[in-house]
């Protein structure tokens, strides 16, 4: 570990900017690689779009009665992704947790991405693409209006929402690290940095209101990330399905939604603090509490596992109870358990401090709460939908190619994303570590003490 | 009698701000700041008060709550849909609408109130700029007359200045 670290013990705002510059330097070859492979898969899944667009949903697997499966699945789990960001930066900065600092705007620009990754998915699921616009209120020569009782058009404000305001709060806390590196390079770059800067150059002035509006954009995407995802839940509570309509679904999602989050903040940033060589700004500390997140929110969604065959064992339905057998013991119950063991049972490891600070294991357990929750979402949708009220009406599904490229494509698509904004903006946030410089030598003494 | 421009460097906070407090205390009030990073320390020296991007977060926040209800009960007197019976202004459901325009006014109103009140995007630099004072260093500009510039000056290194530079208004 000390051999690692490029920086002094005791770094100062200059060794910070230093940190974070080089890895904004011109990129290598096996960066350009990534990125080509990256855009080849999803340069391949927009073929399969565009023939879906061409054929029609029948060149996907959905069929009565699981008419949603992993498209909708998708979607779900990119927007539970996408909360660990605000998360971090709104509800942490509320709390002056201090260890954010370093890792919020990488989970910021997951955000943006996850969401923008998320909202692809209602599109891709309509068979006429082209009419999205009619889930939006306007004018019309036949006064057709959308019904504002039905979720799915709650969900399409409070999505549509959290991608604005993040993306808001994303650029506001860019602006200042912008000018920084707008500052310390030359060429094109700097053309480039001093137009998205501004002119900020950080006078009383500018911070007085910047802090202000900080604080307020903060207080504003707090309950916003809470209700974004209950009302992602709420497409299937208020449906009358068994295994959807439930009225533990908003906390039981949100919880979920910020346990996956953590844990692919964690999936990125350990390959890409060894990759990008920033192991001076992204301590073990860090990761340490990050694992906490990652260990309380498991214990919260296991609970709510429990919870939801209590209820519906004490409630005496037996159509419900039917679904839950189904989930558990059916064709498809290994997905059941192999979610338990994932959400569950693995992430348990996480009250060990030592595999807390153990990277390589760190980074194993947070793949298999990846697996774990995208299981989680298809084992609700599909699972559910395939056992209906009459068994005369129960179906099966199994993903067409078309199904799993898109899937494949839209992974890439979020990592090609993440990576080009790692090289070409500031991944880590120099203008917040410096305001916690005090916890970051802190934590570079325990790093350094625990090496040798 | 002419005009000039003194620039403090300060390698922290605390110096510059203990600085200010000494030209407030001497009534000069023609003076900025630039840091790389947002200070209290600073901000309390000044002696500022709180921003008004506040009020424009709230008059979004207002706003975003009548176009909810506008847009709620204006369709819905366009479009009379029965759906299962449910009254035809069904307000759980609109609210959830106003919440989220609340916050999505609420955010655009305060992003746009700090680039106005902050006067971002600017095309001028403010006097006394230098790179540095994005990076590691804390810069306060004091604009006097040629007379005051001698004791300006040494108080600024009193308080703790790294360097003070002289620039002719």
């Amino acid at each position: 570990m000390a051999a690692a670290l490029k920086q002094p013990l005791e770094p100062n705002f200059g060794d910070i900017d230093r940190s974070v510059l080089r890895v904004m330097e011109p990129a290598g070859r096996a960066y350009l690689i990534w990125i080509g492979f990256c855009f080849t898969l999803v340069a391949i899944a927009g073929a399969m779009w565009a023939r879906q667009i061409y054929s029609g949903l029948g060149v996907t697997g959905l069929r009565q009665p699981v008419m949603w499966a992993i498209y909708i699945t998708n979607f779900v789990f990119w927007v539970g992704i996408a909360h660990s960001g605000t998360l971090i930066s709104a509800i942490l900065f509320l709390f002056r947790t201090k260890w954010r600092t370093a890792v919020y705007r990488a989970a910021e620009t997951m955000t943006i991405f996850a969401v923008a990754t998320a909202g692809l998915f209602p599109l891709i699921h309509l068979g006429r693409v082209w009419f999205f616009y009619w889930l939006l209120p306007y004018p019309n020569e036949r006064y057709l209006q959308p019904d504002f009782r039905s979720p799915l058009v709650w969900d399409a404000f409070a999505v549509s929402t959290y991608l604005t305001i993040s993306a808001l709060f994303w650029t506001m806390g860019l602006i200042p690290d912008v000018a920084n590196a707008r500052e310390a390079t030359t060429g094109w770059r700097k053309k480039l940095y001093t137009v998205f800067a501004m002119g900020w150059q950080g006078t009383d002035r500018q911070w007085r209101h910047y802090s202000m509006a900080y604080l307020l954009m903060a207080g504003l995407a707090t309950p916003l990330v809470i209700s974004v995802h209950s009302v992602v839940s709420w497409d299937f509570a208020m449906a009358q399905l068994p295994g959807w309509h439930s009225t533990i679904f908003a906390p039981y999602f949100v919880a979920g939604a910020i346990f996956s989050g953590v844990a692919m903040v964690i999936t990125l940033l350990i390959p890409m603090r060894k990759w990008l060589g920033i192991e001076d700004l992204l301590t073990t500390w860090h990761f340490d509490n990050l694992a906490k997140v990652v260990l309380l929110t498991s214990l919260i969604v296991s609970y709510a596992y429990v919870t939801e065959g209590f209820m519906t064992w004490y409630a005496g339905d037996p159509i419900e109870q039917m679904t839950f057998h189904m989930r558990y013991f059916g064709a498809w119950g290994w997905m059941y358990w192999v979610m338990i063991l994932c959400n569950c049972v693995i992430p348990l490891l996480l009250f060990s401090p030592r595999i807390r600070v153990n990277l390589t294991v760190l980074w194993i357990i947070t793949i298999f709460v990846n697996i774990g929750m995208w299981f989680e979402r298809f084992v609700i949708i599909a699972g559910s939908l395939r056992v209906n009220f009459e068994p005369s009406q129960w179906g099966s599904y199994s993903p067409s190619i078309t199904e799993i490229a898109i899937t494949i494509g839209s992974f890439a698509w979020f990592l090609g994303l993440f990576s080009l904004f790692a090289k070409f903006m500031p991944i880590i946030s120099m203008t917040e570590l410096k305001e916690g410089i005090v916890w970051l030598r802190k934590a570079l003494r325990k790093d350094i003490a625990n090496a040798a | 009698m002419s005009i000039v421009t003194l620039i403090g460097s300060f390698t922290d906070d605390a110096r510059c701000a203990h600085a200010i407090e000494a030209l407030r205390e001497a009534s000069i009030e023609d003076f900025h700041t630039f840091s790389p990073i947002p200070s209290h320390r600073i901000e309390h020296a000044i002696g500022q008060s709180p921003s008004p991007v506040r009020w424009i977060a709230l008059a979004g926040g207002i706003s975003g709550v009548l176009t909810g209800l506008a847009i709620t009960i204006g369709t819905t007197y366009e479009w009379h849909l029965n759906a299962g019976g449910k009254p035809l202004l069904s307000w759980p459901p609109f609210l959830i609408i106003c919440f989220e325009l609340m916050i999505l006014l609420g955010g655009i109103f305060s992003f746009s109130g700090v680039l106005f009140f902050a006067g971002v995007p600017a095309l001028d630099s403010k006097p006394g700029y230098n790179s540095r004072f994005s990076e590691d260093r804390f810069g306060l500009v004091v604009r006097c007359d040629e007379a005051q510039s001698t004791s300006i000056e040494s108080m600024l290194k009193e308080a703790g200045a790294e360097e003070v530079v002289r620039e002719a208004s």
